[in-house]
């Protein structure tokens, strides 16, 4: 297992270099720099001679390759650089908003997970049911709705018109969670319900719950007991999959409430060519993505030890 | 029990998390009956170059002075000419010596006198380090004596007195420092006691301030970069004023309890034609699309009435503004005469004119991230079609390359033209041979000439003659064309006084400002 664990880790390497590589190229394709967007987004002039200082102090009139080498040579030492639009260090800025994107992704999973678990499996058991067909009709709706749609929604009902919980992510202390955590959930939830109902409709099919019930066994135990772990594993790589996402920030949403997450960092640096926040980025991502998938894996393992991990099947 | 347990964890993990969730400011203040002011500000970001409230750190002196933290030597009055602010005058020894008297009594909030000592230090650290303020300036020496200020510059500069009101010119207590979050130890009536980059500040009155009492004990300033967000922030009673909200959304506060206050800035939105393009190095067809683009339609219909229609660069506050130059008028009739006179007419009834078998095309590019930009962009395809002209709109982010590659023919931007009141600039960063900004490659012999004698002019009024003349020059070409003023508008909530929209658009909060 440690074997195993360790080698994932040590793959991380390669695709580290890989994509930072790759993303240093792509954001390198157009001909402008920060220098040009930033004086275009602040509608300003400055001289030809006033660039050049600014992209001297930079570094960023050295050859690509020589910029790309300095980057990683800083990073394999642990320092990311500055970013160029606040020229304040891009780890510590970076760690400052992962609080809030995490505790958003935990919370809107948790919910997520809350919503859908319960509503799938009753779908699944009241099948071709009234409340079968409402949980479908909801979860479609859920489904079509976008992000921003459903924000602005639930503010304008549960902030101004009950004044229940804040606009702004950051005035409204533990209260001011609970929208963009809706917000997310009610997406996810809509779709995982449909996805557990489906799980549990086809483990419902097979021979081992035939004979359970022919047995005597009690509906609610096979439901519980049988039918909900083995589904699990369905729904955990789905999850698995929404995690990293979430970890990866939510622009739209975290614009819209104000939540100070990594995901607008993202799109600012992008939009403004912040090189060393975009590599950080890509650098959280490619962790992110590695260490969730070799977290499903474990779990899939505990769950159904049939499942072996990596070198264990060779 | 191993299950309850793991339960349990996951509970804590995210009671521990959502707590972290909190701010700080939640129920202190009212509490104990203090008076808090909640402000939504689109501007305070790193994006706009405003990282923290430190003048000599790019544009973030606007930050320093918008808040009430920072005050420059002079101000501008409503007409934007300059008053006495921390300085009570100036005198123009000879073309290279200033002479500036500073105010009796005024303390840095670090509690140091601010003498002219002070104020040496802050000029001199200002242009050792801020490029643009160093360029502006051109200072070759500074000495201080007492309240007496004498600066010597390196070549004439007219606009000296206009520069130094310019945010950069905050004058902080060098001795007291910048801390490392970018905060200073200014002279205005708040001072900043956290500052985080595009998140927002915290303000608390400066007990000390030289020009009254500041009335609110601690300020919240918030940036929000969703106009949605903060139009309901708003409603809800979040905020107590905001600037830069959505012009859609800006007749919800019409009425009673808000009071908006608007005002033109010299933030301009015009077109700058590529003399690269066959097409547009005929004076005709410049004159044809100056004179289709129906100006106040788009600033009526397409901002709801929040922007005036222009002539030239600067507003009709302005000395040299609006009123005192004429542009092309909107005639669609008069534009297909001109564009007939030069051949381009419509020969196959297709609905747009050609010449040689040649549709007359114009690609138009523009940006998305001034919400005028698109909009007016729209308009001029509609406007320009009438006269047959057939107007392909590229609105990109990626702007800037489109515009090194040469693929364009007009080219529309968003631009303070006058941010230090004085007209130089514009004409200086957009209009000449050597202009950084003159994409089109724009040449006048008359305007080259104009300029050589407003470099050399001192006098306000001559300038302001000279600016009227160079506008003139540039708009009887064609080479410009500006559609609209930036109408800049600030909306207070119930009982909110002393908030006012002032032309420069940087004076917000003020010693005035006060909520009952």
């Amino acid at each position: 297992m440690k074997r195993y664990i360790l080698k994932r880790v040590l793959q991380l390497v390669p695709i580290l270099f890989g994509i930072t590589l790759l993303s240093f190229i792509l954001m390198n394709v157009g001909t402008a720099d920060v220098i040009d967007v930033m004086e275009s987004s602040t509608g300003s002039a400055l001289t030809e001679e006033e660039k050049q200082e600014m992209r001297e102090e930079l570094g960023l009139d050295r050859p690509l390759p020589e910029q790309y080498g300095r980057w990683l040579l800083r990073a394999l030492q642990g320092d990311m650089g500055e970013s160029f639009v606040s020229g304040r260090p891009v780890f510590p800025e970076f760690v400052s908003k992962l609080p809030a994107t995490i505790s958003l992704t935990v919370s809107s999973v948790l919910v997520t997970i809350l919503i859908s678990v319960p509503l799938g499996i009753l779908s699944a058991v009241r099948q071709n049911h009234f409340t079968d067909y409402l949980i479908r009709f909801l979860s479609f709706i859920g489904n079509s709705l976008p992000n921003f749609f459903v924000s602005l929604l639930l503010i304008y009902f549960f902030s101004l018109k009950l004044g229940l919980f804040p606009v702004m992510g950051s005035s409204g202390g533990w209260k001011s969670i609970v929208l963009p955590t809706l917000t997310l959930a009610i997406a996810m939830a809509s779709k995982y319900t449909r996805q557990v109902r489906a799980a549990v409709l086809e483990e419902l099919k097979k021979d081992y719950v035939t004979g359970a019930r022919a047995r005597g066994v009690r509906e609610r135990k096979i439901l519980f007991g049988s039918v909900l772990k083995t589904s699990m594993l369905t729904i955990i790589t789905l999850l698995a999959l929404s995690v990293g996402s979430l970890l990866g920030g939510t622009a739209i949403v975290e614009s819209i409430f104000m939540w100070d997450g990594v995901g607008k960092m993202a799109v600012d640096a992008i939009a403004m060519r912040d090189y060393p926040v975009i590599q950080a980025y890509v650098i959280w991502m490619a962790v992110i993505y590695v260490v969730i998938n070799l977290a499903t894996d474990l779990i899939y393992h505990y769950l159904d030890p049939r499942i072996r991990l990596g070198q264990e099947e060779a | 029990m191993k299950k309850r347990s793991g339960i349990l964890t996951v509970c804590l993990l995210a009671v521990c998390l959502l707590s972290g969730c909190g701010s700080p400011e939640q129920g202190t203040a009212e509490s104990t009956g203090e008076k808090v002011f909640y402000y939504g500000d689109t501007t305070f970001n790193a994006e706009n170059d405003e990282k923290d409230v430190n003048p000599h750190n790019g544009y973030s002196g606007w930050a320093c002075i918008r808040y009430g933290i920072g005050e420059t030597l002079f101000k501008y009055s409503d007409s934007m000419e300059l008053e006495p602010w921390l300085a009570t005058g100036y005198e123009l020894v000879d073309e290279n010596t200033w002479v500036v008297t500073l105010r009796d009594g005024v303390t840095f909030t670090s509690g140091r006198a601010m003498d002219a000592e002070a104020v040496k230090e802050c000029l001199d650290h200002l242009v050792e380090v801020h490029e643009r303020a160093k360029g502006d300036l051109k200072i070759r020496e500074i000495t201080a004596d007492g309240q007496t200020l004498t600066i010597r510059t390196q070549e004439p500069v007219p606009a000296l007195m206009n520069y130094l009101a310019d945010p950069y010119g905050c004058i902080i207590d060098m001795q007291a420092g910048i801390t490392e979050d970018g905060n200073v130890s200014g002279t205005g009536p708040y001072r900043a006691t956290e500052v985080e980059t595009d998140v927002g500040l915290t303000l608390v009155k400066n007990e000390n301030f030289w020009n009254g009492t500041p009335k609110l004990d601690t300020i919240y300033v918030r940036t929000i970069t969703d106009g949605d967000t903060m139009t309901m922030a708003m409603q809800t009673g979040e905020l107590d004023a905001a600037y830069g909200l959505p012009y859609s959304s800006l007749s919800l506060f019409a009425n009673d309890p808000y009071t908006i206050s608007s005002v033109e800035t010299s933030r301009s939105f015009f077109a700058q034609m590529n003399y690269a393009t066959e097409a547009l190095q005929d004076p005709n067809v410049r004159a044809a699309i100056a004179g289709a683009i129906d100006k106040e339609g788009f600033t009526q219909v397409l901002l709801e009435g929040n922007g005036s229609a222009a002539n030239g660069p600067f507003p009709e506050s302005f000395a040299f503004g609006d009123a005192s130059v004429t542009a092309q008028p909107y005639d669609p009739e008069e534009s297909r005469r001109l564009l007939a006179a030069s051949g381009w007419t419509d020969t196959d009834g297709d609905g747009y004119v050609d010449k040689d078998g040649e549709i007359l095309s114009i690609r138009w590019l523009t940006y998305p991230s001034r919400q005028e930009l698109p909009l007016l962009a729209e308009s001029v395809q509609a406007s320009l079609k009438e006269i047959g002209i057939l107007v392909e709109v590229n609105c990109t982010a990626n702007h800037l390359d489109f515009i090194e590659n040469g693929e364009w023919d007009i080219y529309a931007s968003a631009f303070v033209c006058a941010p230090t009141g004085d007209p130089e600039y514009f004409f200086t960063t957009h209009c000449l041979d050597d202009s950084t900004k003159n994409r089109g490659g724009y040449h006048s012999d008359r305007l080259e000439e104009l300029e050589e004698q407003m470099s050399g002019t001192f006098d306000p009024e001559e300038r302001a003659v000279l600016a009227t003349k160079m506008t003139q020059t540039i708009l009887d070409d064609n080479a410009f064309v500006f559609a609209s003023h930036l109408k800049m508008s600030i909306v207070s909530g119930e009982g909110v006084t002393g908030l006012t929209a002032h032309p420069c658009d940087y004076y917000e909060i003020t010693v005035d400002l006060d909520k009952n």
